[in-house]
């Protein structure tokens, strides 16, 4: 036997064990999941649409059902913050952006669970704690392309504030949407200090429609309200997907864009039913239902569907502490409040 | 009455410190006993935790410091009483509003020969049936000033330049509020006028008064208890709502309290539940003023309703070739409050996407958000634990306003008035800081009822006896001595006369304010939110995120399914109450 072919086998031996043993490790898991009373319980601010395949298939796959809390990202850390603090956390898994989920890791929300799952990540999408960044938000400015004709849109953010679009542009409400606030604050990353500032000045000055959030914000663009909408660059698929609506996004030389994490709770009351789950989502089989949702996911060859997507440079945001956020929230709202 | 009922009915037995035991040697005792116990520990279970959370300094299950600094965060600004005045100015014009619609409403349905009134008389019910949020999107998708339709169409027909209407404004606040209150002052209004004595009427005809005369300085001084009841009603409830606000004022920058209260301490990054205390303990102060004054009017309304148990009814105005203008009047109220709103959630359910309709559009209807909805699990779910909540909730709510009605109309004891200030404490704070509350009473309670189904059930019970009250009190004050003393002496008990002699009198009060509570219960959601947990999700925050989720198809499908079970519901109810009957 040449030794290629003894390296050759035992490679073979090697992954044979690996495997077997993946499995036997999975099973125990499964098994202890199903003695803990088959059900996991999440919490997150990933929209139910997106999470739903991901969830029928783990259930299907698992006979372990999953109960899903869907709120925004202020919301999912208010209540898994009460409950951690009365004693009587209910939720196995959290998921939702990082500035939250930093803040709930702070307070002793989470344990550290290094998935296997993890490995088929690259290291610039990782973090410490929480593992990949399993999806990442990328936020531009969208329009209704049936009624902003081709040689009207808006070639750069300042565009949008021409006399022309006066009245036309929604945004989420700086006072109370998080990630807005995020937003603001981050693009000099891909403005410039000046630039930036300058741009939410005036943005304020030509006092916009306001919603409570980035979803409502892109309706009233698709029921032609106000046609330019702050917001998620995937809309423009998913829109178009369920329901042939008419979104197109400002192209813009980079974007500003946020992960999204996972993870499992310190007192878990189904600990290996979240564990179970959280595997499975972090999976390129999770992962790629996500994708086909439309999201922006980091793995290779699960690119977003958002037409010239390929080309994007998404420059992500920096972390804004809780002390931050409130200073620049109270930033903004002297500028589109005036108090 | 023989000497022990005699006691039992007259005697302020849980207050009678000189016989403490010969007063709990009565039955009726206990029950006065048991149902303060039950109240007060619904009412004053939650706001005691709300209290204490708005005097520390640190959320629940931190160890925190005694403070007042959430009261000077919350009061010491000068914003705060700037909306305040904002909440003031649009309360009185909501509720204003609501009550001009519900008089003219229930004076043409009940007082004239105007054709099709009965027809009309469900104009101020059925919009109770409608989602509030779906009603506040339906006039933003009508009158906003940039595509809204009514807007759209007047535009076109007139060649205006500029949209006529502005939802975003205050008087387009006031305009989508007062509509979503009208059915509450209905309520009032309808069964004030239906248990008015027509003698005091039918006296000044015979001395020579017009039908006019009689209206203006007869009826109406009648009514005057019953407007303002449901005129202070209608205010606290606009001052403290939220979903209208959040709609149709967030995209004018037009704050006003709750707002406020959301802006800085529900949905603040971290959100300060002492803060939302400290603002829901203040404003359950303004609120408790009119809750008092709404007291002293409702029991003028059993003043004036003078009727001695013998059956009667009310004098019926023949409007002559007037009453086709009274029947137009009400028919544009029921295209206003009814169909505009149904059309734009039915065309919201069919279109793919809502947009302006066109010609085109009729090609592209489809049946997709109702065949979602239908195929959904969570719907499914949703649904079943509304109606559970709809159907015990409002039995349970009724059956306490019944006997809190019984005890505070039918006997003179001196704990009337505590049962009356513990049912309305909870409806007096606003409905995101009474959440807070039931959060912090019930996530450690020795049940493990938090984030199950029985803590929406606790929440919905607590917060909307009010409403069942209103509806019982106004039949039972109806129900003469006589019947009962007739029962006592015929050898009944306190629970035999109850059952058999005032339950089936009270019965149409019962089964209107069942069928007011189902309605509500049916799409709640200012409680819920804070409360539910994945499997025991109602349809209103079910609604919610499929509103936040820009999910507008299905949301306005699931709407219409919503409100058709609610008919369902309602037809049952009324099956069996016989209520319009009366």
């Amino acid at each position: 036997m040449s030794k290629r072919t003894m390296f050759l086998l035992g490679l073979i031996a090697a992954l044979t064990l690996i495997s077997v043993a993946a499995q036997s490790q999975d099973a125990k898991l499964l098994s202890a999941a199903k003695k803990e009373g088959g059900k996991a319980v999440a919490y997150g601010s990933l929209e139910t649409e997106t999470l739903e395949p991901v969830q029928k298939a783990f259930e299907k796959k698992t006979g372990i059902k999953v109960e899903y809390w869907r709120a925004s990202g202020t919301k999912v850390m208010d209540r898994a913050l009460s409950e951690f603090r009365a004693g009587r956390p209910l939720y196995d898994v959290v998921i939702t952006n990082r500035n939250p989920m930093v803040l709930m890791k702070e307070a002793g929300l989470f344990t550290r669970y290094e998935s296997a799952s993890w490995k088929g990540f690259t290291p610039d999408v990782m973090d410490d704690f929480f593992g990949p960044a399993y999806r990442y938000n990328v936020f531009g400015i969208l329009y209704n392309s049936k009624l902003i004709k081709p040689a009207d849109v808006p070639k750069s953010l300042e565009d949008i504030l021409k006399p022309q679009y006066k009245g036309k542009v929604v945004i989420s409400d700086p006072t109370q949407h998080t990630t807005i606030i995020e937003w603001f604050a981050n693009l000099h990353k891909i403005m410039g200090k000046e630039r930036a500032e300058k741009f939410v000045r005036d943005l304020a000055a030509a006092k916009p429609l306001m919603v409570e959030s980035f979803l409502p914000a892109a309706r009233r663009a698709v029921t032609g309200e106000t046609p330019i909408a702050t917001g998620f660059l995937k809309w423009v698929y998913t829109f178009s997907k369920r329901e042939g609506a008419p979104l197109d996004y400002l192209r813009e030389p980079s974007y500003l864009g946020e992960g999204h994490f996972v993870a499992l709770g310190s007192k878990a009351p189904h600990p290996n039913a979240g564990k179970a789950f959280l595997d499975f989502f972090l999976s390129r089989e999770g992962v790629q239902m996500i994708a086909e949702e439309g999201e922006f996911v980091p793995l290779k060859g699960l690119g977003p569907k958002v037409p010239g997507s390929e080309n994007w440079k998404v420059v992500e945001m920096d972390l804004l502490s809780g002390a931050e956020i409130k200073k620049k929230r109270n930033e903004y709202k002297k500028l589109f409040f005036g108090s | 009455m023989n000497d022990k009922n005699a006691v039992a009915a007259r005697a302020p037995l849980l207050i009678r410190w000189a016989f403490p035991l010969e007063g709990l040697s009565q039955p009726f005792n206990w029950f006065v006993i048991g149902l303060i116990g039950v109240l007060g520990f619904l009412a004053l279970y939650p706001s005691a935790f709300l209290f204490y959370g708005s005097l520390v300094d640190a959320p629940l299950g931190v160890p925190g410091h005694y403070t007042l600094k959430n009261y000077a965060d919350a009061f010491l600004d000068l914003e705060a009483y700037q909306l305040m005045f904002t909440s003031f100015v649009f309360g009185i014009g909501a509720s204003g509003f609501s009550v001009v619609l519900a008089l003219i409403l229930s004076w043409i349905t009940i007082r004239t020969n105007a054709p099709c009134r009965k027809l009309f008389e469900l104009t101020a019910i059925i919009p109770n049936i409608f989602p509030p949020l779906l009603i506040a999107i339906s006039w933003v998708l009508l009158l906003n000033p940039s595509n809204g339709l009514i807007n759209v169409v007047l535009t076109q027909v007139f060649g205006l330049e500029a949209a006529p209407f502005n939802v975003y404004s205050v008087p387009g606040l006031i305009f989508v509020e007062g509509l979503i209150l009208t059915p509450l002052a209905f309520l009032i209004i309808a069964a004030a006028l239906k248990s008015m004595d027509p003698a005091l009427e039918e006296s000044a005809k015979t001395l020579g008064s017009s039908e006019i005369g009689v209206a203006t300085r007869i009826t109406f001084p009648l009514m005057r208890p019953a407007i303002l009841a449901a005129f202070t009603l209608n205010f606290v409830r606009a001052i403290e709502s939220f979903d209208t606000p959040a709609i149709v004022a967030l995209p004018a920058r037009i704050d006003v309290f709750t707002t406020k209260i959301f802006r800085e301490a529900v949905g603040s990054f971290p959100a300060n539940h002492n803060l939302a205390a400290a603002y829901g303990v203040g404003l359950l102060g303004i609120a408790l003023i009119f809750v008092y004054l709404y007291r002293r009017f409702t029991s003028q309304i059993e003043n004036f309703s003078t009727v001695t148990g013998k059956g009667f009814r009310p004098h019926q105005i023949d409007l002559g070739k007037w009453r086709y203008a009274a029947s137009s009047a009400a028919l544009l109220l029921l295209v206003v409050m009814v169909v505009f709103p149904f059309v734009m959630l039915t065309l919201t359910s069919i279109m793919p996407y809502y947009q302006v309709p066109t010609t085109e559009t009729w090609q592209t209807l489809t049946t997709k958000h109702y065949e979602y909805i239908l195929q959904n699990e969570r719907v499914y779910r949703a649904f079943g634990n509304s109606l559970f909540l709809a159907t015990v909730g409002a039995s349970i709510c009724m059956l306490l306003a019944s006997l809190t009605a019984y005890v505070t109309v039918k006997t003179k004891i001196k704990a009337r008035g505590v049962l009356e200030g513990l049912v309305f404490i909870p409806w007096a704070f606003p409905g995101t800081a009474m959440a807070i509350g039931l959060l912090w009473a019930y996530v450690n309670f020795p049940l493990p009822i938090y984030a199950t189904i029985w803590i929406l059930l606790i929440a919905y019970v607590t917060r909307f006896i009010p409403y069942g009250l209103r509806a019982v009190t106004s039949t039972i004050v109806q129900i003469h001595k006589e019947l009962e003393e007739a029962s006592v002496s015929c050898g009944a008990g306190f629970y035999s006369t109850f059952r058999r002699i005032v339950f089936p009198l009270m019965r149409p009060g019962l089964f209107a304010g069942w069928i007011i509570l189902a309605t509500i219960y049916m799409r709640e959601f200012s409680a819920s939110i804070f409360l539910y947990s994945p499997a025991s999700e109602p349809l209103g925050p079910l609604l919610y995120y499929l509103y936040i989720d820009a999910m507008h198809g299905p949301m306005a499908a699931l709407g219409i399914v919503i409100s058709i079970v609610c008919i369902g519901l309602i037809a049952v109810a009324q099956h069996f109450s016989r209520w319009d009957a009366k």
